[in-house]
Order: structure tokens, then C-alpha cells, then sequence
């Protein structure tokens, strides 16, 4: 059978859900029937149920009659051991859930009950999850379906395993994806909650405002929290109103209250706006909120009250109540704004200013450190106006656009990366030291091994450093967290987390090696003498087509700064990054005066990057391709990071190799044994990060590979068939005359050795040997993979 | 070439479709219309299946037959004499090529065989390869006969089809037949890509129409 040859590196590999540990999500989807009970629980029993138990405690009942989760109950804790009623509006097809005064919706149960466990929103306090949840894993998750709503309350002490950790909830942070009825798909990162606090939302607008809203509902929904999080300002405002537990007539009401408040700024309660309680959750402000109703609120507020429309089927059941008093004003909202924090219009130049750089940069440990200094004093309530309302629209528009998501996770994970990588006897830490200690080591001494071994080498040890960090039981569930990036962008992001705490501390290092080993073996020299002769040819004489532009002096200026950029990135896939933007400005460049529809492929592209490099520093260059092509994670190798990449080392190469007296016959010996390495070594290192992951397929190809390895180190020795049949490949592959076959492989390697004498580019038999193990070793592991 | 673009696949239930990749490589002398024949069946693809690339040396085109997506990833190489000791690099580890001639000029049939013969002797022994005679709505100029490379293509156990990058003739069918002869074995977990697209709540329109910004 004929299996799809992995040699290049394309098999994708699912190692996020090769791990065992189990998120929290799953966990609570796990045991969803502890907390969420079927039939015979009603109301009654899950009060006297949760009566007692620690403020956070609850249970979600379900409808007696569509058995959809109706009722979330939860304790409030303290003396009064108040239990307090949430409604879940759920759709028929149980796809949005959503709390009937929060306008947030969650695509699942557990979902929203995780999101409430870290943030409050409109509860009184944060759901709280059993700690032993953590703990759980592979081996023992089978018991939690058997789980009752009783033993779901208290804490099982036969589920606290010795797998239980002292993880706190923190670190198995998750971002959850929750949804507006808009369709806006968002990614919630509590951490931005709990870090930025609720400070700003503490204060009011104006007193006079705070005077318009009607106290009752206000002091009956906020109970104090016991979790301690940067929000406490929140606390001090709250009345505690234990015995007055709001009916969820009340609750409803006030949900449509602030939802009508939110929509209709300076506007009378209109039906639209009344109904519009499920409506939009976050949205871009509009420039022009003091004005009437936007249309596309407006729009949205008639569409929510569709009964049709998804996530409002139930908002039609709430009758809009008349409300007296003056509506406060805010342009837009979120339901866990505070209500009585109405924000005057806000001034639309702050609507230029990106938001997304305050929303990241958080770790979860510094959160707890820093809430203290967070909590602010009750005289601050009267702040700059506008001030508050750039920093409200800055943190919607930030959330809204989701680019907090991704960018919040991406620093989240290198922050977690870096702060275990400084964690003392971790082992991920000494891992890190050890290799970055090693590598300096190695790389001072001059009598060390080649420069592209060592770089190999690196790169084996970082995919080990890879290894080791999954294994970390706090990173694998911020991975599983991550849900919104495919498996080769995340990938990719552990991958850069990694280099900042092992590639950055080695990179000159690194850098010098492979300058010393260029230096040697003669090819800056050719770099440097082909270049003089290369450099006065025109973009046609080095090939391009006619009509061809190629980059002006202020672009070729631009592609200068990158490719400094390129240089001083530590990590090779940012690298490559930055070298696919200098490949499109060089696209542009190339099509900017041609004729439209005119299409350029490499024919045109490879001169062009040929022409960009001749005017840049080659060698710099050269030393950024190799740190690349070595040191990239091997699933960064497809696509078109690998195809340009592939790319520039092949216009080097023709730098390099470039023969004015045999312009077009020079073989690409060196090239290919660098090529050959280069994948020998993506197949091994992938299959050795793999090994212990049920990688059935690359194991098997590992022992092919070290079988092949030693095979063929004899067969170069016995200068066998097999190593001539490959010479003669590597020989004749641009030899027209050879390609006929009229020539004899004799004759044509005597051509190219008379035509190059004792070049310095070409030690022809040390790179022979290596090649033919190379490709040898390729052929025959592809050979044994059609066998498979 | 109904089994193209199944439509359903969009509205979030994914089906267990197998997901394969592969890396294509297109070869022939300069201006055969390389960079056309591929952008000519990048282009005419649903958008859905279509990923944006910086420009036309590299695309990516998916294709569905039956229960399987099949992904090309299309390497494009330069086709001038000076640049043709590189050509290793680029079709190294490739599942599949295209070797395209031009049919109003011999020597780049000459030239395809060559490249034929390379990648047969140098290239991954499994792989696909494809001749493609382009330029077939220049008929009236046409110098080399169809029969031919047809014959060529028989006895060397290729693929063969005349396409022209210009009408879409038979560029489609080259890359469907293409698809069809490769090994489809799962390259993609695709429980991932399912659960990515998880249940969507995103507005249709949310998704930005992709394009491919390159060549012009």
C-alpha cells in the first residue's frame, strides 16, 4: 500500500489531543449530570441542597418540560445562606445559552458555567467549581458521570487522587468563546477582567446620574463576592441585601431595564429597544452615539425580537415593563458593566486609538500580587468623563473585535512559558538552563563540530524543550484553551514561546557559529567575489521577463529595514515572517508597472529576489537563511514560509554558486546535500518530539532512519552502486548533454571538475560523500515507506 | 467534476471528510504559462477552499472528491537554464508534479521531457507526474502533435491532457485527474478541523472574502 510519503514534513500532528490531561471544559462536560440533574430535581431540592454550602456553589436545574436548563441556582453564602436564582434562556436547539439578564451567550453549558466561575457578570458572585475537578484525569474521568448533585456539592474525598494537584483555578484559565446575537463570535479572556478590574466601571459618570437609577434592583442583585478579585472596588459599592433574594420576575425586569438603557441613548424607551434584551452584546461604538438610535442597533434590536432569531426566542416572554425614571445613557454595553456607570458620548477620535495592546501582556500569577494596589477608594467616583469613556470603548471595541483573543493567548502563553522557565527546579527550567548553559559552551569552542551539525543539534534540543514543556501540567490546558487557532498556528505559538526563553539567550551565539563555518568552508568568499560580478546585471539579465519592475529606491530602502529586522528576530519563525513581507513589497514591486491580469510566477519572482538580494547584505543574509532553514519547527517547513524560505536559500545558492565561464551547468551539489540534511533531519527530529505520542507511523520511520544511517555510512565507504547511481543523479540533473544520456557520467563530472579547479566552492569529494549518504538514505526510506 | 466544492460544508457540521496534502511542483521552460495553468485553476475554484498567498510562485488550492479534501500546495519554479540546478530544492519531498510545455514551441516539449526524466530518477520515487501540453486555443500555431506527447506520456506512464491556461480547458480535469491518482492518505486530524469550526455562531458575513492577492 502506498502511503503518503512524510518526508517533507506534511503529516500534521494531532498532539493536542494526544495529551491526557483533560481541560476543565471537559471536565465539566464530564460530569454535567452532577451539576446540571435531570427530572426529579426542582427547585425546593436544589435550594435545600445548596443551602449552607460556600458562597459560588450551584446547580443548573432543567425544565420539567423541554428538559432544558432553566434555573441556575446559586449559593450566596454567609449567615443567611441565601440561594439565588438565575434564568438560563436556552434555544430549542440547545445551541445558545445564555443568562436572562446577561446579554452574553455561551454555545454550551459548561461554557458559560466555567465563565461564570471566573467572572461574575451579573451574578452576585462567581460560580465556584470544586477544587478536586482539577485533579481529575484520564484514569478517574469515568467517574465523574457517575457524580450526584449532592456529591457534586460537597468534596469528594474519594476523588482526591494523588494525580490531585494544588493547581488553583487560575491556571487552568480558559478563554471561552461567547457569542452576541449579532452573530459577533468573542472570545472572552477573564484574565482582562480580572486584571484591568472593575475600577473604572465603579465609577459614575456623573452623581446626577447615580441620583436617576432606581436603587431597588441594584442593591438586591449585587451581593458581595467572596471570591477576592482585582474587582473588589466593585464590592464597596454593592449594598449586601442578603435577605432580600430577588424574585426572577425582578431579575428579568432589571436585565430589560439596563438592556433598554443601553440601546436607546438620549431616546425614550421604544419597543424595539425594550425587547432587545438578547440583543448585541458588544459592538463598535457608533461615531455618532448621541444622535438618535444607530440603524444597525436599531435593525438588530427588531431583528432580536423576532421570535425566529436565535438566542431571543425567550426575550419575547418578557413584557416591557414602564419604566419612570430617566433612563441613564450609554452608548454601549456589556452586561457586566455596572449599571449606573452610563457613559456620556464618547469623543470618536478615541475610536482611532488600537486597543489591543492593553489587553495583553497579563500573567496569571501577577494578578493576585497586584489586586491589592487595584482596588480603589471609595472618593474616586467622580472621574474625568471622557476619560472613562475612551477606556470603556477601548476595552468593548478591544473584546469585540476578538483580536484580544488571539493576541491575550498568544502573550499569555509566553508569559506562562517564560515564568516557568525561571521556575527553580522545575523541570522545564532546568531544561531551558542546561540547554542555554550547553549551547554557549558548545558554541565558544573553537574545535567543535561543524556549524550546521551544531545548529542541528539545537534544533533537537529545542524540540526535546518542546517536549518537556507540554509535558508541563500547567501549559496543556492553556493550550486546549486556545480554540480558535488550528493546530499548525498553535504549533507555532508554543514554538515561539520556546525561543524567547532558549533561542534568544543563544542567538548571537549561534549566529557566530554559523558565520565561522561559512567563513571556512569558502562560501562567504564566493558570496563576495559573485557578487561583484553579479551585481551590475539587470533584473532581465538575470532572467526576468520583459515588463518586470523591480523595487524603487525608497522600497529597496524599506527591504533593507526588514531584512535588519529579520536579523535581529531571535526566533526563525518570526524570521520568516518578516521575509514573506519582503517577498510581497518585492511582488509589488515586480507588477507595480506591468500590464493588469499580467500574472508572475517564479519565472519572474526568483530573478527579482535575486536582483533585491545582489543589493543587500548577502552575508547577514546568509546567516539569517541557515539559522532559519535549521532552526525552524519542522511544521513551519510547508507552505509558502517554506516555499520562500526555499526560495531565498535557492537565490543564494545561485550567488554563490554562480559560474560566469559555465553559466548554466553548475551543479547544485551543495545545494542538495544541505537540502538532504535538512529534510533527513525534519524526519528524525520530528519523529523523535513524537515518540512517546503514538506517532505509529513516523516511530516506524525513526528505526528506518537509524537503520538507513548506519547502512548507508558503509556504503560511502564501499563507494557501492547505489553511491555511484547517486553521484551521477547529483551530476547530471542540469546537464543537457547528460540528460540525453550522451554523455557518460564520467564525462561529465571530468567537465565540471576542469571547469572549476580546486574552487573553493566546490570540495567536491567531502560534499559527494555526505550527499550520497543523504540521498541514499532518502531513496531508501521512501522506498520502505511505499512498502508500508 | 461534480464532486468539486460539495456545498454543504460551510454551515459548521463538518462531515468526516479525510483531509489530504500534498505538495505539487510545477516545471517547464519559462513562459509555457506555469504560473497561468495554476492560477487559472486557483482562481476558478469556489473562495471556500481557496487560501490567500503574499503571490503566484506559491499557491494552495483545495479540491474535494467524494469523502476526501485534497490540498495542493503549489510550488511554482523558474523555468530559465540558468536557474534549473535549483529546481532540486523545490521538488524535493513533492507527491506530485506538473511538467507543462508550450505546443507551438518544440524545445519546451524537449525541455518537459527532460524534466521528466529528472524527476523520475531524482524526485520522490512515488510521485505523480502530469504533462501538461499548454496553449491548446493556439492550435493554429500548434508544433508539436498531440499524439505525440501522448504517446510520450504512455510510454512513460504520465498524465497527460492539452490545457490552455486562456479558455480553462481541461485545467480543472487536470488537476481533478491529478487528485484522483494520489494516495489518500490522512494528512489532517480532522476532528480538529471540525472542532475548530465548532459551533458557529459567527455571522456568514463575518468571513472575510479571501482572495488571492497575487500576480496582479
Amino acid at each position: 500500500m502506498a502511503v503518503h510519503s512524510s518526508v517533507n514534513g506534511t503529516t500534521a500532528i494531532p498532539w493536542r489531543s494526544s495529551r491526557r490531561r483533560l481541560t476543565l471544559l471537559e471536565q465539566l462536560r464530564g460530569c454535567q449530570e452532577a451539576w446540571c440533574p435531570g427530572a426529579p430535581w426542582d427547585r425546593e431540592e436544589a435550594h435545600a441542597a445548596i443551602r449552607g454550602t460556600p458562597a459560588g456553589s450551584f446547580l443548573v436545574l432543567r425544565d420539567s418540560a423541554t428538559s432544558q436548563p432553566s434555573l441556575l441556582c446559586v449559593s450566596a453564602g454567609g449567615e443567611n445562606e441565601a440561594v439565588l436564582d438565575y434564568n438560563i434562556k436556552s434555544t430549542d436547539t440547545a445551541s445558545v445559552f445564555q443568562l436572562a439578564e446577561s446579554r452574553l451567550s455561551f454555545s454550551d453549558l459548561a461554557q458559560l458555567v466555567l465563565f461564570y466561575s471566573l467572572t461574575r457578570d451579573v451574578l452576585a458572585v462567581c460560580l465556584s467549581i470544586p477544587c478536586w475537578i482539577y485533579g481529575v484525569t484520564d484514569k478517574n474521568k469515568d467517574r465523574l458521570a457517575q457524580l450526584e448533585p449532592k456529591t457534586w456539592l460537597l468534596t469528594p474525598p474519594d476523588l482526591q487522587t494523588d494525580e490531585m494537584t494544588q493547581r488553583e483555578p487560575s491556571s487552568v484559565m480558559c478563554s471561552i468563546q461567547l457569542t452576541s446575537t449579532n452573530g459577533a463570535l468573542c472570545i472572552i479572556n477573564p484574565l482582562y477582567l480580572r486584571e484591568h478590574g472593575d475600577d473604572w466601571l465603579t465609577n459614575r459618570a456623573t452623581a446626577a446620574q447615580s441620583a436617576t437609577q432606581p436603587s431597588n434592583y441594584r442593591r438586591e442583585r449585587r451581593l458581595s463576592t467572596t471570591r477576592t478579585w482585582a474587582g473588589a472596588g466593585l464590592q464597596s459599592k454593592r449594598a449586601i441585601s442578603l435577605d432580600q433574594a430577588p424574585s426572577t420576575a425582578e431579575m428579568e425586569i432589571s436585565g430589560l431595564t439596563r438592556a433598554k438603557s443601553a440601546d436607546s441613548p438620549n431616546c425614550p424607551p421604544s419597543p424595539s429597544a425594550k425587547v432587545s434584551s438578547a440583543g448585541v452584546v458588544l459592538r463598535r461604538p457608533s461615531k455618532d452615539a448621541s444622535s438618535s438610535l444607530p440603524q444597525r442597533e436599531s435593525t438588530e434590536s427588531l431583528s432580536s425580537s423576532t421570535p425566529s432569531t436565535p438566542g431571543s426566542r425567550n426575550s419575547t416572554v418578557f413584557e416591557p415593563q414602564p419604566h419612570g425614571s430617566p433612563v441613564p445613557q450609554s452608548p454601549h454595553r456589556v452586561s457586566w458593566i455596572e449599571d449606573g456607570v452610563w457613559l456620556p458620548p464618547p469623543r470618536p477620535s478615541s475610536l482611532l486609538q488600537p486597543p489591543s495592546l492593553e489587553l495583553d501582556s497579563l500573567s496569571i500569577s501577577s494578578i493576585e500580587e497586584e489586586q491589592e494596589s487595584q482596588t480603589p477608594s471609595p472618593n474616586q467616583h467622580y472621574p474625568c468623563a471622557h476619560r472613562l469613556a475612551d477606556k470603556v470603548i477601548h476595552r468593548l471595541s478591544a473584546v469585540g473585535q476578538a483580536i484580544g483573543g488571539l493576541v491575550s493567548q498568544k502573550k499569555r502563553l509566553t508569559n506562562r512559558v517564560q515564568e516557568l522557565s525561571e521556575r527553580k527546579g522545575d523541570p522545564f527550567a532546568e531544561a531551558v538552563k542546561d540547554f542555554v548553559e550547553m549551547t554557549l559552551k558548545r558554541g565558544a569552542d573553537p574545535s567543535g563540530v561543524l556549524g550546521t551539525e551544531f545548529l542541528q543539534e539545537v534544533r533537537s534540543s529545542l524540540t526535546s524543550l518542546k517536549e518537556t514543556l507540554l509535558d508541563c501540567q500547567e501549559i496543556q490546558p492553556l493550550l486546549d484553551s486556545i480554540t480558535d487557532i488550528n493546530d499548525a498556528e498553535l504549533e507555532s505559538l508554543v514554538e515561539l514561546s520556546l525561543h524567547k526563553v532558549a533561542l534568544k539567550p543563544v542567538s548571537t551565539q549561534l549566529y557566530s557559529c554559523i558565520l565561522s563555518s561559512r567563513t571556512e568552508d569558502g562560501s562567504f568568499k564566493c558570496l563576495q567575489n559573485n557578487l561583484r560580478v553579479l551585481e551590475k546585471k539587470g533584473i532581465e539579465e538575470l532572467g526576468g521577463s520583459a515588463g518586470v519592475g523591480v523595487p524603487d529606491s525608497v522600497t529597496l530602502e524599506r527591504i533593507q529595514q526588514r531584512w535588519t529586522s529579520v536579523h535581529e528576530a531571535y526566533s526563525p519563525n518570526k524570521k520568516v515572517q518578516i521575509l514573506l513581507k519582503v517577498c510581497k513589497s518585492i511582488y509589488h514591486s515586480m507588477s507595480a508597472n506591468a500590464s493588469s491580469g499580467k500574472v508572475f510566477g517564479a519565472d519572474d519572482f526568483l530573478p527579482c529576489l535575486t536582483w533585491v538580494l545582489l543589493r543587500s547584505d548577502v552575508f547577514t543574509l546568509q546567516l539569517d537563511t541557515d539559522y532559519m532553514m535549521e532552526l525552524l519547527d519542522p511544521t513551519q517547513l510547508q507552505g509558502e514560509g517554506g516555499y520562500y524560505l526555499t526560495t531565498l536559500y535557492a537565490s543564494l545558492y545561485y550567488i554563490s554558486s554562480f559560474q560566469p565561464r559555465l553559466p548554466a551547468r553548475q551543479l547544485s551539489v551543495e545545494a542538495q546535500k544541505s537540502l538532504n540534511q535538512w529534510h533527513r533531519r525534519r524526519t528524525l527530529h520530528c519523529n523523535q518530539s513524537r515518540r512517546s505520542k503514538h506517532r505509529r507511523t513516523i516511530r516506524r520511520l525513526t528505526r528506518v532512519a537509524q537503520t538507513l544511517e548506519t547502512d548507508s555510512k558503509e556504503d560511502s565507504g564501499k563507494e557501492s552502486d547505489s553511491a555511484n547511481t547517486v553521484t551521477s543523479q547529483g551530476q547530471t540533473e542540469s546537464t543537457t548533454e547528460a540528460l540525453q544520456e550522451t554523455s557518460s557520467e564520467q564525462g561529465a563530472e571530468d567537465k565540471s571538475q576542469t571547469s572549476t579547479p580546486a574552487s573553493n566552492c566546490n570540495h567536491r569529494d567531502r560534499v559527494r560523500k555526505t550527499q550520497e549518504e543523504g540521498l541514499t538514505l532518502c531513496t531508501v526510506r521512501e522506498e520502505n515507506h511505499r512498502g508500508l | 467534476m461534480s464532486s468539486r466544492g460539495s456545498g454543504g460544508r460551510s454551515n459548521g457540521t463538518l462531515p468526516q471528510t479525510k483531509i489530504c496534502q500534498f505538495k505539487l511542483v510545477l516545471l517547464g521552460d519559462m513562459a509555457v504559462g506555469k504560473s497561468s495553468l495554476v492560477l487559472r485553476f486557483v482562481k476558478g475554484q469556489f473562495d471556500e477552499f481557496q487560501e490567500t498567498t503574499i503571490g503566484a510562485a506559491f499557491l494552495a488550492q483545495s479540491v474535494c472528491l467524494d469523502d476526501t479534501t485534497v490540498k495542493f500546495e503549489i510550488w511554482d519554479t523558474a523555468g530559465q537554464e540558468r536557474y534549473h540546478s535549483l529546481a532540486p530544492m523545490y521538488y524535493r519531498g513533492a507527491q506530485a508534479a506538473i511538467v507543462v510545455f508550450d505546443i507551438t514551441k518544440p524545445e519546451t516539449f524537449e525541455r518537459a521531457k527532460a524534466w521528466v526524466k529528472e524527476l523520475q530518477r531524482q524526485a520522490s520515487p512515488n510521485i505523480v507526474i502530469a504533462l501538461a501540453g499548454n496553449k491548446a486555443d493556439l492550435a493554429e500555431r500548434r508544433l508539436v502533435e498531440y499524439e505525440e506527447a501522448q504517446t510520450y506520456a504512455e510510454d512513460t506512464g504520465l498524465l497527460f491532457m492539452e490545457t490552455s491556461a486562456k479558455t480553462a480547458m481541461n485545467v480543472n480535469e487536470l488537476f481533478l485527474a491529478i487528485a484522483k491518482k494520489m494516495p489518500k492518505t490522512d494528512t489532517q486530524n480532522p476532528t480538529h478541523a471540525a472542532r475548530h469550526r465548532g459551533v458557529n455562531l459567527q455571522d456568514p458575513d463575518a468571513h472575510s472574502t479571501r482572495a488571492c492577492c497575487g500576480g496582479n
